[in-house]
């Protein structure tokens, strides 16, 4: 009886085969050529635009995200990026003000879809000792929490493969990229197929990398830590790919958590690095994420003790803990110059790298604003009790340390591209060459570039003059016969958040074999000069009313823009400059949650930040 | 390696495949496996995309003979059933039939089809109000209205406003587009702007504008061939679905369904 049911089946089956070859072979009507007028977007930019996104944020294919609660589909995030909503596993909506230009979902290629389907499934995957409770992970967040760890440590001791079923991977990698595909949308929206490796060292450091392809075509399967945890074999991945035409960038992130391993003067096995290491990583690594919601990693007051501005959204422990992390070697600024010193003595560098910004959110959507943030991590941290920026009342639980992590995170990342329109290939290509820059949540909009003949601020050709006789930014400077350069360094505010206070370039050189750094404030708002010798802007007094959030009107600047030598320029010198843009003050997400709770904000957290974006560096070699 | 060589299941399935081996050269009619020129070259290039380097003789040859013994297991696997009763199988071979159901649309191309569908989806292919103007910015309030006065009075627009990184015009712009790039509401005025008069001052998120409006263009339709992609495309994933949905109803046909009661 069974066989003969299978018979049928197997001629249904073949019949349908033979009818779809027959179809296919039928000459489809010629169609009218296309008319190639795009009526909706005639914004091609020999001068570029800016556009922001978000290229790191996790579907419910993640394993951490789904056992956090969250059970958004790419789809749904695409929809999200669009101008639509998702719902928050919590039960509420979240949705932005206006849409992002450019999205990728970056799911964890570990686990890709295996934690979802451990949960659904009635195969033997859910029955692995491992899956435990994953049919019922109910509302006990401590629950959550230690199948969370338990998925961590089973990777950690090397188990991971054990559970890592090609095919779920295949089925969650393939809808994956077909939903970017179905978004991307030319001219309008651009939707990235990517994916995080989340390779980690011996002591669990994070040495997390997105990988973002440029067309739409993408490998098999993604390379996952289950391959390796040492980026080099990523690389090589990628470089194998790429002859096989399928382009990639990888972004590191979350160096600052990384304790001195991303950016470490030795490889993964701990020999020194060399051109070889430098080349490889330069062409597969071209930006790194210098902001996102478990902290901003540009630098550390411990590593810039003169950058008064540098304590911004530090992380100072490893994920789940409360171990302090090394800084050397986990912070962007302090990289660059270990880059400089490297090409200065060895000829090579490694960490020529730009930067640009993004979330990491889990609950498939970028970061709300400070005033609407709304945590990252679905269940856990979905309300003020929850994300610690309430007072806490100790005895209730044993979990403060764990709550005191997430009050530490920032609404924090955005990721700006200079492009000539809204295009994959454009914005892919304004990444290759790293003509981009993060900021901490705004939609602020900076521009930088050097060279050794830029025109005025005031010249009605100040871009296409800057792009023709200089180089932008993520650009080298080569300096020829020793002559002087300039700078223009130019910032918008966010029409919808504070005014910007005023614009600094920072420095970092290579003098007599050792590194060095220097903040310069290049244009202070409300007319105030810069001081000639602290070169420090004077306090434009802007304020925040603690009891509203309201901030003072009148203080701040629209723009900042200027044309900037460096006083104390040496031509022979290897050097860098990146721009950092500064906003008034504003109320920190902490704050505003206080507020809305009609409770004072935490004494031991900032009650307010300054929210600012970071150009890519440009880089001064002597010839 | 010690790991996978503790695992009883390895052991099993090396002792079965020497039993099969054993058995196979007793028993006359043996099965037969073709290993395709095709099949290697697949094998050849995956090993070249997984390395980097070109797969040597003495390399292809342990690929393939790896393939054959998979492919023996895989068959053996298959008589036994232990395909049956794994969701995983189930699911994936269930996935495979859809793009098999889905692969029967995308060929055909019809376009009095595709016209029609483009009637029927109307809303997808109409464009929003957008507007083409022109924006002068001031810090102030105060010379806003002081340079509107003066334009009122004939100056030149050319020398007016001030630098910013705003354009001075902008084309076919929704209120959304508009309202993304000066700011929440900044749009809302627009449609009380009178055609090619300079009015204002409009206050946005950056200080004060003078605005133009060159020209308004209404809800419009956007003609079918300037869509004639994005509607082949709507309509392939609209037809897979339909496709995939009538397979599905006719295969359905084919069964008597029986749930059993307690």
């Amino acid at each position: 009886m069974s066989k003969l049911l299978l018979s049928i089946i197997v001629l249904i089956f073949f019949g349908s085969c033979n009818e779809s070859d027959r179809l296919a072979q039928t000459e489809p009507e010629i169609i009218s050529p296309i008319v190639d007028i795009n009526i909706r977007d005639s914004e091609y930019n020999f001068e570029r635009n800016a556009y922001f996104g978000d290229v790191h944020v996790h579907s419910m294919y993640s394993y951490d995200a789904f056992i956090f609660g969250g059970i958004a589909s790419p789809d749904e995030a695409y929809e999200f990026a669009k101008g639509g909503s998702v719902r928050h596993p919590a039960g509420f909506d979240m949705q932005l003000d206006s849409p992002m230009d450019f999205y990728a979902v970056s799911d964890h290629a570990y686990y890709l879809g295996i934690v979802k389907e451990m949960a659904s499934g009635d195969s033997d995957l859910s029955q692995h000792p491992v899956a435990e409770g994953l049919d019922n992970l109910g509302d006990d967040l401590n629950f959550r929490r230690s199948v969370f760890l338990r998925f961590a440590d089973f990777a950690n001791a090397g188990n991971g493969g054990e559970i890592m079923d090609d095919t779920v991977v295949k089925n969650a990698w393939d809808d994956i990229v077909a939903s970017a595909n179905r978004h991307n949308d030319p001219g309008r929206f651009t939707a990235f197929i990517a994916y995080e490796y989340t390779g980690t060292g011996p002591e669990e450091e994070m040495l997390h990398r997105n990988v973002i392809f440029r067309d739409g075509i993408a490998p098999e399967l993604p390379f996952s830590r289950i391959n390796s945890d040492d980026p080099q074999d990523l690389w090589s991945w990628m470089d194998s790919n790429r002859a096989n035409g399928i382009e990639s960038l990888a972004i590191p992130h979350n160096s600052n958590v990384s304790d001195g391993l991303m950016f470490a003067l030795t490889d993964y096995a701990g020999r020194p690095l060399d051109s070889a290491y430098a080349s490889q990583r330069v062409r597969n690594e071209p930006l790194v994420e210098i902001t996102q919601v478990k902290g901003t990693s540009e630098t550390n007051p411990a590593l810039s003790p003169n950058d008064e501005l540098a304590g911004f959204e530090i992380l100072p422990f490893k994920i789940g803990g409360t171990i302090p992390i090394k800084p050397e070697g986990s912070y962007v600024r302090k990289a660059l110059l270990d880059g400089i010193k490297l090409e200065s003595e060895k000829g090579f560098n490694p960490f020529s790298f730009g930067v640009i910004g993004s979330s990491d959110n889990h609950n498939a959507t970028a970061v709300g604003n400070e005033d609407n943030f709304y945590g990252v991590s679905g269940l856990l941290d979905s309300d003020g009790q929850k994300r610690g920026s309430l007072p806490i009342n100790s005895s209730e639980n044993d979990s403060n340390v764990y709550f005191d992590r997430y009050t530490r995170f920032g609404a924090s990342g955005l990721a700006g591209v200079w492009a000539e329109e809204n295009t994959r290939e454009s914005i892919y290509d304004s990444m290759r060459r790293k003509e981009t820059f993060g900021t901490s949540g705004p939609r602020l909009k900076v521009r930088f570039f050097a060279g050794h003949d830029l025109p005025s601020v005031n010249d009605a050709e100040l871009i296409a003059k800057s792009y023709s006789d200089g180089v932008a930014m993520g650009g080298n400077l080569i300096v020829e016969d020793a002559q002087p350069i300039s700078f223009i360094a130019w910032a918008a505010k966010d029409p919808n958040s504070a005014p910007l206070q005023r614009l600094q370039i920072i420095k970092g050189w290579v003098d007599a074999g050792e590194a060095h750094e220097k903040i310069y404030d290049v244009a202070c708002a409300d007319r105030l000069q810069v001081d000639s010798i602290t070169h420090r802007c004077p306090s434009n007094g802007a304020s925040v009313d603690l009891a509203d959030c309201s901030i003072a009107s009148g203080v701040g600047a629209a723009e900042l823009k200027t044309r900037w030598e460096d006083p104390d320029y040496d031509a022979t010198q290897h050097a860098f400059y990146y721009v950092r843009a500064i906003e008034n003050p504003t109320c920190r997400w902490s704050t505003w949650d206080a507020i809305r709770a009609g409770v004072a904000p935490r004494d031991d957290v900032p009650a307010t930040i300054q929210e600012r974006g970071w150009s890519s560096p440009i880089w001064i070699n002597p010839e | 390696m010690i790991k996978l060589l503790r695992q009883p299941l390895l052991w099993f399935a090396i002792a079965g495949f020497l039993l099969f081996v054993i058995d196979a050269r007793i028993v006359t009619d043996r099965k037969q496996i073709i290993v395709t020129t095709a099949q290697q070259q697949r094998l050849a290039t995956l090993w070249e995309t997984q390395t980097g380097a070109m797969a040597s003789p003495k390399e292809l040859s342990s690929l393939i003979s790896n393939w054959i013994q998979e492919e023996i297991l895989y068959r053996e696997a298959l008589r036994l059933g232990l395909d049956e009763q794994d969701s995983i199988v189930r699911r994936r071979l269930i996935q495979k039939l859809g793009f098999i159901a889905e692969s029967d649309s995308e060929e055909l191309v019809d376009v009095a089809v595709l016209r029609s569908f483009y009637q029927q989806q109307i809303d997808d292919y109409t464009l929003p109000v957008r507007y083409s103007f022109r924006q002068l910015y001031f810090r102030l309030e105060s010379d806003a209205v002081a340079t509107l006065s003066k334009i009122e009075g004939g100056g030149l627009i050319n020398e007016l406003g001030e630098s910013s990184m705003l354009n001075a015009e902008y084309s076919y712009r929704s209120a959304l587009d508009i309202n993304a790039t000066f700011g929440a509401n900044f749009a809302d005025r627009f449609p009380k702007l009178h055609l090619n008069a300079w009015e204002g001052p409009l206050s946005s998120g950056f200080g004060f504008h003078l605005i133009q409006i060159v020209s308004v263009h209404e809800a419009e339709i956007t003609p079918y061939n300037i869509v004639q992609n994005q509607v082949i495309m709507d309509y392939q994933r609209y037809q897979q679905e339909a496709s995939r949905d009538k397979y599905t109803e006719e295969l359905t046909d084919q069964y008597i369904v029986v749930i059993e009661s307690e």
